[in-house]
């Protein structure tokens, strides 16, 4: 019974620790915690550390969380709307911004805190929200084309580049060679809405505000014919029906095992293609997806973001950290260490981040073409009316037209509210 | 020292119950918190003519129905089995039980390995077996509900199981004896002593899955994620409250399945006649 009350006292004590903040310790040094998902390399550990040796009055403490996205999601809405001040600075994905400026949680970054033209145009475009940015780029991701350089090579072929060659080449390398032309993420989650996405983009359809608004008939038109294409990339058997249950990583064995001409990926593929347990090691390249004939490729644009948290009690030590680890030379220590894509410019021209990842060019090329996905404070119901009617059209469900009338009404209210 | 416990219980349970049923009339978006109101019954209107809560409702029942089903009769059948076992049975009853004992997420993780068109199991012993030429994509149109119900009866016979097992076992040895004096056969000793007697278990065992069943999200979430017609209330509430922080019209929705769970239960426990009728 003693026992229990001192393990009852010292819970208690605890959470009125946690409740009231005791962000300051006694000794008067300044406590910030960032919370981002694991980092396996080690490298934002380093990082931290290196900050604190050289900041005498205060102290970084990473706060890891789970890895997978919508949890982490799900754990900072709960904290942000209880006004949880024990965390300081965020990493948020580039599909949040808009939510958590719109609710309030994330503080506007200060006038001059960073150059904006030092950074990628896509990430810098995912931290604003009405103008304002609240976020700071940390690494980013986009949507890249692997192919197998070795049978593209054998039948003599360059990379296609539009969607019609693209299809002629599945047809006619990859059916003989007896492995499956083009792997996607179908699956009905976030991913399906990048691709999507893509494909809609590249065949000069978009469902922006100002579209779904002026031209609905056109949308419809766009996102239908869309839908019907990815269709028929299925029944043409360009794509196996099972692409409808993929996500990331079933869709990356199967290219990695050597099973597929052509996978539609992030940039994390490439590390595993070319380690020595791969089957395809050396045989793979890397494209920009390929596009419609009259227009060009487009990519959707992955990563995540900084912010400073509304409830935190130190903005300014905050802040500073901030700048830190979206500098130049945290950057550049994580595309090394750790292989995430940097955010800033000059990093794609570091010879010592090259002659690590040499493939970083090619990835350059692909983030001159990259969009955003719809910024709105309603994000995760906007992507679920996209996902839902998207994967019903191509497993069956509905037809396509009607899916591409529900997603263009929808989201016209969405964005309009 | 019945005050304490009385404190505890209305914190732990009736206070988040009632909270929820308070939230249910309200307007109230975690992210939209300035926009937060009184709601009267809008939430229930909106959930009146909601498709989505309609289809998944009836999707729900459909997987409660057919697991629980399969379950009972699988579980009678190993409990049977088991109550004949003589020795060694604490070995077999373990192996048994191992699929229950498995966390589900576990499980299902398993599962989405085991049925993954290209890389897993099913398929692959199909193939070599002759039985099919080309992988069948479990988890596709048409079979997902299918192999999300295959999943669950395997994880959960092993519980309806024991519960039966323990019901043969607290049948006494002289009601068989007694009834094969008077002639009985092996059906008849089974229709008119085990199974009247066995009633109240059955009873429990469905009470309990029917209850689990209607509530399942944690399979459903690893293997489809609720696509191909598969989303059932649970996932549905999971997407209002988490994911669009919308605890006003999410509230009404787990009232309205508490509602519907608390009838059913209701509606079982009056067919199972479970009462203290005395033995004919």
């Amino acid at each position: 019974m003693k026992k229990l009350i001192a393990t009852v006292t010292a819970v208690a004590v605890l959470s009125i620790c946690v409740l009231a903040g005791c962000s300051t310790g006694g000794d008067g040094v300044i406590r910030i915690v960032f919370a981002a998902g694991q980092d396996p390399s080690g490298a934002t550990a380093a990082l931290i550390e290196e900050y604190n040796a050289s900041h005498p009055g205060v102290e970084i403490t990473f706060q890891v969380m789970p890895a997978n996205t919508d949890t982490q999601h799900d754990a900072y809405v709960t904290y942000l709307s209880a006004r949880e001040p024990s965390i300081d600075l965020y990493s948020l994905d580039v599909i949040w911004t808009a939510e958590f400026s719109r609710a309030g949680w994330i503080r506007p970054i200060p006038d001059g805190l960073f150059d904006e033209s030092e950074f990628l145009s896509g990430p810098l475009e995912s931290v604003k929200y009405e103008g304002t940015a609240y976020a700071v780029p940390w690494f980013t991701d986009a949507g890249v084309l692997y192919y197998r350089s070795d049978l593209l090579k054998d039948a003599g072929l360059d990379v296609p580049e539009t969607w019609s060659e693209f299809t002629q080449v599945c047809r006619s390398v990859a059916e003989p060679a007896g492995i499956t032309g083009f792997i996607w993420q179908g699956a009905k989650y976030e991913g399906l809405v990048c691709n999507f996405l893509e494909s809609l983009w590249s065949r000069g359809g978009d469902i922006s505000a100002e579209t779904l608004r002026d031209s609905p008939e056109r949308a419809v038109r766009d996102v239908e014919s869309t839908i019907d294409f990815m269709l028929q990339l299925i029944e043409t058997g360009i794509s196996p029906a099972s692409v409808l249950t993929y996500k990331e990583e079933e869709s990356r064995r199967l290219f990695t095992e050597g099973q597929a001409l052509f996978l539609r990926n992030w940039p994390y593929v490439w590390s595993i293609a070319e380690d020595e347990k791969s089957s395809v090691a050396g045989a793979v390249g890397i494209a920009p997806l390929p596009h419609a004939e009259d227009t060009r490729s487009y990519s959707t644009i992955g990563g995540w973001n900084i912010a400073v948290s509304t409830y935190s009690r130190h903005p300014k030590e905050a802040f500073e950290f901030l700048v830190f680890i979206t500098g130049e030379h945290s950057l550049r220590l994580r595309a090394i260490e750790g292989g995430y894509l940097p955010t800033r410019k000059s990093t794609y021209e570091d010879p010592d981040i090259l002659a690590v990842n040499p493939h970083y060019g090619g990835f350059f090329d692909v983030f001159q073409n990259t969009r955003n996905r719809p910024r709105t404070p309603h994000y995760p119901i906007a992507s679920d009316v996209i996902q839902e009617n998207v994967h019903r059209a191509l497993t069956g469900e509905f037809d396509s037209h009607a899916a591409a009338e529900n997603i263009v009404t929808e989201m016209a209210a969405l964005l309009s509210r | 020292m019945l005050a304490p416990s009385l404190v505890f219980v209305a914190l732990l349970g009736a206070f988040p119950v009632l909270s929820q049923f308070v939230l249910s009339f309200t307007h109230y978006n975690m992210k939209f918190a300035d926009e937060r109101g009184f709601a009267g019954l809008d939430n229930f209107a909106r959930l009146a003519t909601d498709a989505t809560f309609l289809q998944d409702f009836w999707q729900t029942v459909y997987f409660t129905v057919i697991s629980v089903g399969f379950e009972l009769a699988f579980g009678l059948a190993a409990a049977l089995a088991l109550n004949r076992i003589g020795r060694g049975r604490a070995t077999v009853s373990t192996s048994v039980v191992l699929p229950w004992a498995l966390p589900t997420v576990v499980a299902a993780t398993m599962w989405s390995l085991i049925l993954n068109d290209r890389m897993g199991l099913l398929n692959s012993v199909l193939v070599r077996l002759g039985a099919i030429d080309t992988p069948v994509v479990w988890l596709g149109p048409g079979l997902a509900m299918g192999s999300i119900i295959l999943a669950d009866v395997w994880k959960t016979t092993p519980f309806v199981a024991i519960i039966l097992l323990g019901g043969l076992k607290s049948i006494p040895d002289q009601y068989y004896e007694a009834a094969a004096l008077d002639g009985a056969g092996r059906w008849h000793l089974f229709r008119f002593v085990t199974m009247p007697l066995l009633r109240p278990f059955i009873a429990i065992a469905l009470l309990f899955r029917t209850m689990d069943a209607f509530r399942i999200f944690d399979i459903i979430w690893v293997l489809t994620g609720g696509a191909t017609k598969t989303e059932t209330l649970s996932i549905y509430i999971y997407r209002v409250l988490f994911r669009y922080s919308d605890l006003g019209y999410g509230s009404a929705m787990t009232v309205a399945l508490f509602l519907i769970v608390f009838l059913m239960s209701l509606g079982l426990l009056k067919i199972m006649k479970v009462t203290r009728e005395p033995l004919q």
